[in-house]
């Protein structure tokens, strides 16, 4: 309960502070939306060109990767800003003032961290989303629709354990900027149908840093082509939440030295 | 009552140094604070010096619970910082003079709100907390504006504000008043005062030797990791004799010989009229009337040794 | 000298070790998914909009390499100094501040090359199989040499912007999305429909990747190459011009 009216008060915070810098925030709205059509431009060209993927429409293939912007958005929206400003904190020494604070740390971080920035990715994967399933073939059967979104909030926690992963890292890898680059390609695994990778690559993405989940999964059970295995990565990708976060809180144990 | 006890506290960095090699490394360990016992009561202001590098911040760092004594034992209002950590910060503030806890671009009654969250601060407590240290603060007027568009003197007064809402019983101050103009200075050194005469408990880290001699009773010096003085501020004065500079100015040049058997610190001061003198506190009178005798004075003050000579000493 | 130069650069090298590894990681699997994508999307296609599947996968495997000779952050470095206001202690000296910017430039470049261009060549090459040899070398060599000059003075010029704009994070955002789409990293531009190639005959964008990136697999005219030349002038000049009035503004306002 706590850490809820904590929360809400940062949203709040977050949201005056964006108000306080309009103009910026706005552009970056568009440009964040603008940035999400990028993805899906390329299957328009490809379809647009006469060509397409194997088994897929032009509308099933934007269904995944409306999915795969919406998940990352809300990744973004609420973790996003943890890594930045774990690593300027870690950089300048400043952690302390979040460790002055009676509560979990990387609760905190995520509190004062909210970015409305991202929100024109959501915006953008929503009604991508939108589109796509009004011309997609979707089942309308309820096991349809409940393991499309099953699989969809399992995509979420995978891109929430990524974000969260990143930040741990940026204790001990202070400054590299170019860390979000590492994951960002990892995750374009899962912004196609995954039957064009070869099979190493499906098992990496489906049981190791499970990002078939991400984009894929859900969009193929809405389509009424879910597989088995797409079950046992919703498992995982829990666990890969989970060990996110007890990474972050092990960074966090030995930045304040205990056994490290 | 004894509220912060520190006994043997240690901390112990792993370093690598790089070697000739490649790929080899040395591991070398550095003790930041090696071996330091302290007691601090209830209800004074604390000052705790050092040079750079001697291993204050790591000592408050530890205070502060966000680093664990490698070895030692370090008790505040009866928590352990650094494993008691979430219980223990809600009964303690802080303030750094060079880590801003306010968010830059809002309002600081908006970064307010959000600790009054943070520390489960009852909302009319909340109210009366906030208009009285306000109104000590003498802020009243930019809680409103942005924080970046405060002056640096405001801003730490609003610094102030947010590390003392939830009415913490230990502050640890870190350069509280590093950049300040002189009125900015004497507001917060005047804040510092009133709220330990309310009971507040002030642990002060600080170059600004002025900080330390109007608001500390209780010194602690620290270097190259080891304690090298832990006592009341007069006791530290009397620790390089008891002396006092007599500066004088005089009307003529001083006769030859007149100076014999007197430590001259500064000559030349401006011009040969000018000079001042060192004295053994309980010799001052006979001293100042050998000088009267031996020469024509103009005028004469009599001043306490520097606090930088002291700290200068103390810490070589 | 030449030890003095050798240690600095051995330092920076040590800086350098994560990029390198960040790039010989980032580049490979970005590489490997347009691979996929375009493997499946070809399937037995002889061609699409005029490229066969193993020119476009040279392309790809190109565009990368390139990217790593003409990567800069010109515009981000001169918005901080203006920012910060250390722009000063440039302005003091008796040297035109771009031409700094540009030997800093080479210099990284120099690193990239070896760092981050070889490893990912030799991956490409013999991990994924791809013929890495350019279909004309000199020509080649004169593409992406113009490309990285355009690529630096636009990056100047943006950067310049900091002059007369506090934040520029919004501009520079902006224009790197639309260098995106329109320089061909992100799909050939004989994708796009002919109009919208007409457009980008008179931005500076597809000179920057697409172009080298064509000569490189032997699909180009020596007219490109020339276009690119006079692209790469206009920068010049366009750069020269916008910083004689950044001078006088910086003196104006005294910044």
């Amino acid at each position: 309960m706590k850490s809820l009216s904590i929360y809400k008060i940062c949203i709040k915070t977050a949201v005056s502070q964006a108000v306080a810098y309009r103009f910026n925030f706005f552009l970056s709205l568009l440009i964040t939306f603008l940035g999400s059509l990028l993805l899906p431009l390329v299957a328009v060209l490809i379809y647009g060109a006469g060509a397409s993927f194997p088994g897929w429409s032009f509308h099933e293939v934007l269904l995944i990767q409306s999915l795969f912007t919406v998940s990352q958005a809300m990744a973004k929206v609420c973790l996003g800003n943890v890594l930045w400003d774990t690593m300027i904190h870690v950089r300048e020494g400043s952690f302390e003032v979040v460790l002055l604070k009676p509560m979990e740390p990387l609760a905190y971080m995520i509190a004062t961290t909210f970015s409305p920035d991202s929100f024109g990715n959501l915006l953008c994967g929503l009604a991508l989303f939108g589109y796509a399933a009004a011309h997609a073939q979707i089942v309308s059967a309820a096991a349809a629709i409940g393991a499309g979104l099953l699989l969809f909030i399992a995509g979420v926690a995978v891109m929430a354990g990524i974000q969260i992963i990143m930040a741990a890292t940026s204790f001990k890898w202070v400054g590299n900027s170019r860390l979000p680059e590492i994951f960002g390609s990892v995750e374009a695994f899962g912004q196609y149908p995954i039957a064009i990778f070869p099979s190493a690559i499906r098992a990496v993405a489906t049981f190791i840093v499970p990002v078939s989940l991400v984009g894929f999964f859900p969009a193929a059970a809405l389509l009424g082509r879910a597989e088995p295995e797409a079950f046992w990565g919703a498992g995982l990708s829990l666990l890969f939440l989970g060990f996110g976060v007890w990474l972050y809180q092990h960074m966090i144990r030995r930045y304040k030295g205990a056994g490290g | 009552m004894r509220i912060i006890v520190a006994e043997n506290l240690r901390k112990t960095y792993k370093t690598y140094k790089k070697a000739a090699g490649f790929f080899k490394r040395e591991t070398t360990y550095v003790h930041a604070v090696d071996g330091v016992s302290f007691a601090i009561e209830e209800g004074v202001v604390c000052g705790l010096l050092g040079p750079n590098g001697a291993g204050k911040s790591t000592t408050v760092k530890m205070l502060c619970g966000a680093l664990y004594p490698s070895d030692g034992r370090l008790e505040v209002m009866g928590f352990s910082p650094a494993s008691d950590r979430k219980k223990y910060v809600g009964h303690i503030g802080a303030v750094f003079g060079q880590k801003s806890q306010l968010i830059w671009d809002i309002p600081p009654i908006e970064s307010y709100k959000m600790n009054r969250a943070i520390y489960g601060i009852a909302r009319a407590d909340y109210k009366s907390i906030l208009d009285e240290l306000v109104a000590l603060l003498d802020v009243a007027d930019v809680l409103e504006k942005p924080t970046r568009a405060l002056s640096l003197g405001e801003r730490m007064k609003c610094e102030f504000i947010m590390a003392m809402l939830h009415r913490p019983r230990v502050v640890f101050l870190d350069e509280p008043t590093i950049g300040l103009d002189v009125i900015a200075k004497a507001g917060v050194r005047e804040f510092i005062k009133k709220m330990n005469g309310r009971g507040t408990t002030f642990i002060l880290t600080t170059h600004d030797l002025a900080d330390v001699e109007q608001l500390a009773e209780h010194i602690i010096i620290i270097n190259h990791g080891k304690k090298v003085f832990d006592d009341s501020l007069t006791h530290l004065r009397r620790r390089l004799g008891d002396k006092k500079l007599i500066e004088l100015t005089l009307n003529e040049p001083p006769p030859p010989g007149a100076l014999e058997g007197m430590v001259v610190t500064v000559t030349g001061q401006s011009s040969a009229f000018k000079m001042t003198l060192e004295a053994d506190t309980r010799d001052i009178s006979g001293c100042i009337e050998s000088l009267f005798s031996r020469m024509s004075v103009r005028d004469i003050s009599v001043k306490e040794p520097p606090m930088e000579d002291i700290i200068t000493a103390l810490y070589q | 000298m030449i030890y003095a130069v050798a240690v600095a650069t051995f330092k920076e090298w040590s800086v350098y070790r994560t990029h390198t590894f960040v790039s010989v990681f980032v580049g490979p699997v970005y590489f490997a998914v347009q691979y996929f994508i375009w493997t499946a999307v070809y399937g037995s296609r002889p061609e699409l909009a005029g490229m066969a599947l193993d020119q476009l996968i040279r392309y790809f495997a190109a565009t990368a390499l390139i990217g790593y000779l003409t990567m800069d952050f010109a515009d981000w470095n001169l918005s901080m100094l203006i920012r910060t206001g250390k722009f000063l202690t440039f302005a003091l000296r008796p040297i035109h501040h771009r031409f700094f910017a540009l030997s800093q430039k080479l210099g990284h470049r120099v690193l990239g090359f070896a760092l981050e261009f070889i490893p990912c060549l030799l991956i490409f090459h013999f991990l994924f199989g791809v013929d890495m040899r350019p279909a004309n070398l000199p020509w080649t060599f004169l593409s992406v040499a113009l490309a990285f000059s355009i690529n630096f003075h636009f990056n100047y010029i943006i950067g310049m912007a900091s002059f007369w704009v506090v934040r520029t994070e919004g501009i520079r955002n902006v224009v790197s999305l639309i260098a995106k789409v329109f320089s061909g990293a992100l799909i050939p531009l004989a994708f796009f429909p002919e109009w919208l190639r007409m457009v980008q005959f008179f931005l500076p964008f597809q000179y920057t990747v697409y172009v080298p990136a064509m000569v490189f697999t032997g699909s180009f005219t020596p007219w490109l190459v020339g276009y690119q030349a006079v692209a790469a002038l206009v920068m010049y000049l366009v750069s020269e011009l916008v910083y004689r009035r950044a001078m006088r503004r910086f003196c104006d306002v005294g910044m």
